[in-house]
């Protein structure tokens, strides 16, 4: 039993270490709920209003978006395949 | 009684036996999560364009003050932690994903957090929002293809996608504007990223060169009496 704790411990304590692991998914997720946010800003105040002022966030929120899903494709695949290497 | 009481302990006790046993497994799941360095520094460098939110924030007295002040905090405890990381009192091993070259000088992250704050504080957006997608974007397209294609081709590339940023950020300028600043920056952003200095780093160079380019275009088309500036692009809440 003291044993299994210590394990449990151990790897608490490892994965606290691997900052990468806590910051994969807000690397993912903030820049997708960032694009999303400029494109509905862009809905409720341009394209509802019929006023193109705010087609610069339609422009941003679309770049945001399809860079951050192309990038993120290949991460998530890296990250598989290291998986399947195991 | 005694029995219904005996079975609820049981079942404490197995259900405890058996989210210690499913907490052991997803630690130990979790742990073998591998992730590679490479396309961790890629992603992070998209992610960086997410900053672009900075822009949509309200023009309200305090929100202003928070403006200017929350950036040049969070710069400074990158700052804190890189000298905290070089001096040694912070191991290296726990910053995934650095290059060798940087165990000895401030990481490439600080770098590109003082660029972002140097072109929010110091710069209008409509020359700040391109220079951030170029390091955002670009950067990390450049790295990518010049695997495949070779550092000639992978510049060519890296060119054409900052002409189309410039292109896509400055569409409400003047023709004869949007043409030179999109190719003024798009160069700038590029020998940004070409040149390799010892003490300063590409993500600095690739966002601050072009800015610089266009500061002096703009300032220098002021003072013949001509305003470049198209519009702002993104407007506050």
């Amino acid at each position: 039993m003291k044993n299994k704790n210590d394990t449990r411990k151990e790897n608490i304590q490892k994965l606290l270490l691997r900052l990468e692991l806590w910051f994969a998914p807000v690397l993912i997720i903030v820049p997708i709920g960032v694009s999303f946010f400029f494109l509905w800003d862009w809905y409720v105040r341009g394209f509802s209003t019929g006023s193109s002022l705010y087609d610069g966030e339609l422009l941003i929120g679309l770049l945001l978006l399809t860079g951050n899903l192309m990038f993120d494709i290949f991460f998530l695949r890296s990250i598989r395949i290291l998986k399947k290497k195991q | 009684m005694f029995f219904s009481e005996m079975t609820a302990r049981d079942a404490f006790k197995l259900t405890k036996k058996k989210m210690t046993e499913y907490q052991t497994e997803f630690l130990e799941r979790m742990n073998a999560i591998e992730v590679d360095a490479h396309w961790f520094r890629r992603v992070f460098h998209t992610f960086a364009a997410s900053f672009l939110f900075y822009y949509l924030l309200p023009d309200e007295e305090w929100i202003k003050l928070g403006k200017i002040v929350l950036p040049i905090i969070i710069v400074l405890c990158m700052v804190v932690v890189e000298y905290r990381r070089i001096r040694g009192d912070l191991d290296h091993q726990r910053f995934f994903g650095l290059r060798n070259y940087e165990k000895k000088r401030p990481a490439s992250y600080l770098y590109f957090g003082v660029a972002v704050l140097i072109l929010f504080l110091l710069f209008p957006q409509q020359i700040a929002i391109p220079c951030i997608l170029c390091a955002s974007f670009t950067d990390p397209i450049i790295g990518e293809s010049r695997y495949y294609l070779g550092k000639k081709r992978a510049y060519a590339i890296g060119f054409i996608i900052s002409v189309f940023f410039f292109l896509v950020t400055w569409y409400r300028a003047d023709w004869w504007i949007l043409i030179l600043v999109s190719l003024l920056g798009a160069t700038g952003a590029v020998m940004g990223e070409a040149k390799k200095l010892t003490f300063v780093d590409d993500d600095f160079m690739i966002q601050m060169l072009p800015a610089i380019l266009l500061l002096l275009m703009w300032q220098g088309l002021l003072a013949m009496g001509i305003n470049m500036l198209p519009p702002p692009l993104l407007h506050p809440l």
